[in-house]
C-alpha cells in the first residue's frame, strides 16, 4: 500500500483531481507526440517523473519503488523485441533495423507511465472516483470501483488476520501444513466474501439506498486556478512536444 | 395515554434455514426515552434491530411507528427508513466509502436531499461525534472506535426521530465509552429516541430509562430501569445478575449508613451520597 501512503501525504493532497489529471493528460499526449525521437521522449519522461517528486514531496524512494515493476516490465519487453531468438537455427539475433522502432515504443511507454504516476502518486482514489463521476462515467462503473476499492481494504485485513491465527497455531510449520493452511483460507474467505456482499446491501438499505450509490463530492479551495494553472502547463507541454518534434 | 413510536406486537421470525430469530416478541419504546435491550450472545438483539429498519419482515404479527402499522411497499420502507436510523454492530459492514466525508453523505443524499443540505448535514453530524477533524481521512486508517463514529455520524446525517444502535459500546476502551456516552446524551436531550442493545447491565441501569429483556428470542419482559430490583429472578433465569450498587445501596441502608433513598443508579452517585453526610459531620465536629 505504498502508493496510499504517498497519496495521501503529498503537498497537492488538497490539490483538485481535475487540475492533476489535466497535467497528466496533457504529459500522456506530448509522450506520444515527442517519442519519434526516443531520446528526446525519455527526456521528458524524466522529467515528468522529478514532478511528483519535486512538486509534491513524494519521496524519491516510494517513487523508485512504485515505478520499479512495470519498468522493469517495460524495459524486458523492450529487449525481448529487440533479441529474435532461432530456434531451428540454434542463433541469436539483433534486429538492428527495427531498432529505432523499438526506442520509439520504449520511451513512448515510459512517458506514458510517467504521466499516469504523476496522477496516481498525488491523487488518493476517491478524488479521482469522484473525478470520473463529474466526467459522467457510468454510475455502474464507479459503483464497482467505490465497492472493489473499499471491500479490498476489508479483506486484506482479514486476510491478514487470518493468517496471523494460523501462524499462531503453527499452521505454517512445514510445507505441507502451508499448503493446507492456504487452501482453508481461501475457502474461508470465499465465505466471508459471500456474506459480506449480502452485509453491505443491507447496509445500503438500511440508509435507504435503491439505486446508485450516491456520495457527496469533496470540493477543494482554488479549484479554478489550479485548473487553469494545470491547463495552461499541459498546453505548453504539448506545444513544447509538436515543437521539437518538428525540429528533427 | 403514553406516546409510543415503534411498537412491535407478538412478532415472529424465522431465518431461512428454520432456525428461529424472533418468537412472539412484543415491545414499545416510548416517544423521547432511552431504551437498552439486553440479552445474551444469540438472544435474537440483532434479529430485532433488522425489524425496527425494515430489513426483515415479520412472519407473524405486526410492527408499528407512531401508531400506524408499517407498510412494507418500496414508498414505506423509504419513511421507515428515514425515521429509524440503524446502526451496526460491526463498522466494517456498514462503511461503503473509503472516505469518511463521503460515507457520511450516502444516507442523506439516498433521501433526496440536495447537495448543499447533504453537506450541512454532513458537517453537522461529523461534529456531533467529534469526528470533524478527521472528516478527509481514510476509513481503513480509522481506529475501530473511530469508524464507529464515523458510523453513528452516517446515521445522525440522517436525521432519524429513533436511533437504534447495536452495542455501540462493544469494542470501545473507558475513555471512548464516556465519550459516546456524552453524544448520546446530547442527541437524548434534542429530542432523539434511543435503543441500543448491551451485555453491561451496570450501564443499562445507569443511562436506560426503560429496559427490555431478550431471551431465546423472545423478548421476556420490559420495565422502567428504577424497577430492575424487582426483577431478579427473571435476570438470574437470563442468567444475568444485579448491578452490585444495588445490593450495596440495600446493605447500607439497613446499616444506617444511608438513609431511605430511590434507588441509586450507578457507584458514583452511592459514593455522593456516602461522602455527603461524612462531609457535614466533620464539619460540624470542627466547630
Ligand atoms: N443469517 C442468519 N441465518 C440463520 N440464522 C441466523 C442468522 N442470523 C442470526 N441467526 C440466528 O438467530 C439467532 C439470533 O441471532 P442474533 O444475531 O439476532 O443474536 P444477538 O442477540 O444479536 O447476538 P449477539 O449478542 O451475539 O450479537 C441466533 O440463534 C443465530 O444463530
Ligand atoms: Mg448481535
Amino acid at each position: 500500500m505504498l502508493i496510499e501512503q504517498c497519496v495521501y501525504a503529498n503537498r497537492w493532497r488538497a490539490v483538485t483531481p481535475a487540475a492533476k489529471g489535466l497535467l497528466a493528460l496533457g504529459a500522456l499526449v506530448a509522450a506520444f507526440i515527442v517519442a519519434s525521437r526516443p531520446a528526446v521522449g525519455l527526456l521528458l519522461a524524466v522529467l515528468v517523473a522529478t514532478v511528483p517528486v519535486v512538486g509534491a514531496g513524494v519521496r524519491a524512494g516510494h517513487y523508485a519503488r512504485i515505478a520499479w515493476p512495470p519498468l522493469s516490465f517495460l524495459l524486458i519487453g523492450g529487449l525481448s523485441m529487440l533479441v529474435a531468438v532461432d530456434l531451428q537455427q540454434g542463433s541469436i539475433n539483433l534486429h538492428l533495423q527495427s531498432q529505432h522502432e523499438v526506442f520509439v515504443v520504449v520511451a513512448r511507454s515510459c512517458g506514458a507511465l510517467a504521466a499516469l504516476l504523476l496522477l496516481v502518486t498525488t491523487t488518493p482514489l476517491t478524488d479521482l472516483i469522484a473525478l470520473l463521476r463529474r466526467m459522467k462515467t457510468p454510475e455502474l462503473l464507479l459503483d464497482i470501483m467505490v465497492l472493489c476499492y473499499r471491500v479490498l481494504f476489508v479483506f486484506s485485513e482479514s486476510v491478514h488476520d487470518m493468517q496471523t491465527a494460523q501462524a499462531a497455531r503453527l499452521g505454517y510449520a512445514d510445507a505441507r501444513r502451508s499448503l493446507h493452511s492456504l487452501g482453508s483460507l481461501a475457502a474461508n474467505l470465499l465465505a466471508q466474501v459471500w456474506q459480506r456482499s449480502r452485509g453491505l446491501h443491507q447496509a445500503a438499505l438500511a440508509r435507504n439506498n435503491d439505486g446508485p450509490l450516491r456520495f457527496l463530492a469533496p470540493t477543494f479551495a482554488q479549484a479554478g486556478r489550479h485548473t487553469a494553472f494545470a491547463a495552461i502547463a499541459a498546453l505548453a507541454l504539448v506545444a513544447a512536444s509538436l515543437w521539437l518534434r518538428s525540429g528533427v | 395515554m403514553r406516546d409510543m413510536l415503534l411498537e412491535m406486537a407478538r412478532v415472529s421470525f424465522a431465518y431461512p434455514d428454520g432456525s428461529a430469530g424472533l418468537r412472539d416478541c412484543s415491545l414499545a419504546i416510548r416517544r423521547g426515552s432511552r431504551n437498552a435491550l439486553i440479552g445474551a450472545n444469540g438472544s435474537g438483539k440483532t434479529t430485532l434491530f433488522l425489524h425496527t429498519n425494515g430489513l426483515l419482515r415479520p412472519s407473524q404479527g405486526e410492527l408499528r411507528y407512531a401508531g400506524q402499522a408499517v407498510n412494507y411497499s418500496r414508498h414505506g420502507l423509504r419513511d421507515l427508513r428515514s425515521k429509524v436510523g440503524l446502526v451496526f454492530q460491526n463498522p466494517d459492514r456498514q462503511l461503503f466509502s473509503a472516505s469518511v466525508r463521503e460515507d457520511v453523505s450516502f444516507g442523506p443524499l439516498n433521501q433526496g436531499l440536495s447537495e448543499q443540505e447533504a453537506a450541512h448535514r454532513v458537517d453537522a453530524a461529523l461534529n456531533a461525534v467529534g469526528m470533524e477533524g478527521l472528516a478527509h481521512k481514510p476509513v481503513q486508517n480509522l481506529s475501530f472506535g473511530q469508524k464507529k463514529r464515523v458510523c453513528i455520524a452516517g446515521v445522525l446525517a440522517m436525521a432519524p426521530e429513533l436511533l437504534v444502535l447495536d452495542e455501540p459500546m462493544a469494542g470501545l476502551d473507558p475513555a471512548m465509552q464516556t465519550e459516546l456516552l456524552a453524544v448520546l446524551e446530547r442527541l437524548h436531550a434534542s429530542g432523539m429516541t434511543i435503543l441500543l442493545a448491551t451485555h453491561d447491565i451496570e450501564f443499562a441501569y445507569r443511562w436506560a430509562d426503560d429496559i427490555h429483556l431478550m431471551k431465546d428470542g423472545a423478548c421476556v419482559t420490559s420495565f422502567p430501569s428504577a424497577e430492575l430490583a424487582n426483577h431478579a429472578d427473571i435476570l438470574a433465569a437470563a442468567r444475568l445478575s444485579l448491578p452490585p450498587v444495588i445490593a450495596l445501596q440495600q446493605v447500607l441502608t439497613a446499616s444506617g449508613a444511608l438513609p431511605e433513598l430511590p434507588p441509586i443508579r450507578s457507584s458514583e452517585d452511592l459514593l455522593a451520597h456516602l461522602e455527603q453526610p461524612v462531609a457535614k459531620r466533620s464539619s460540624a465536629h470542627g466547630r
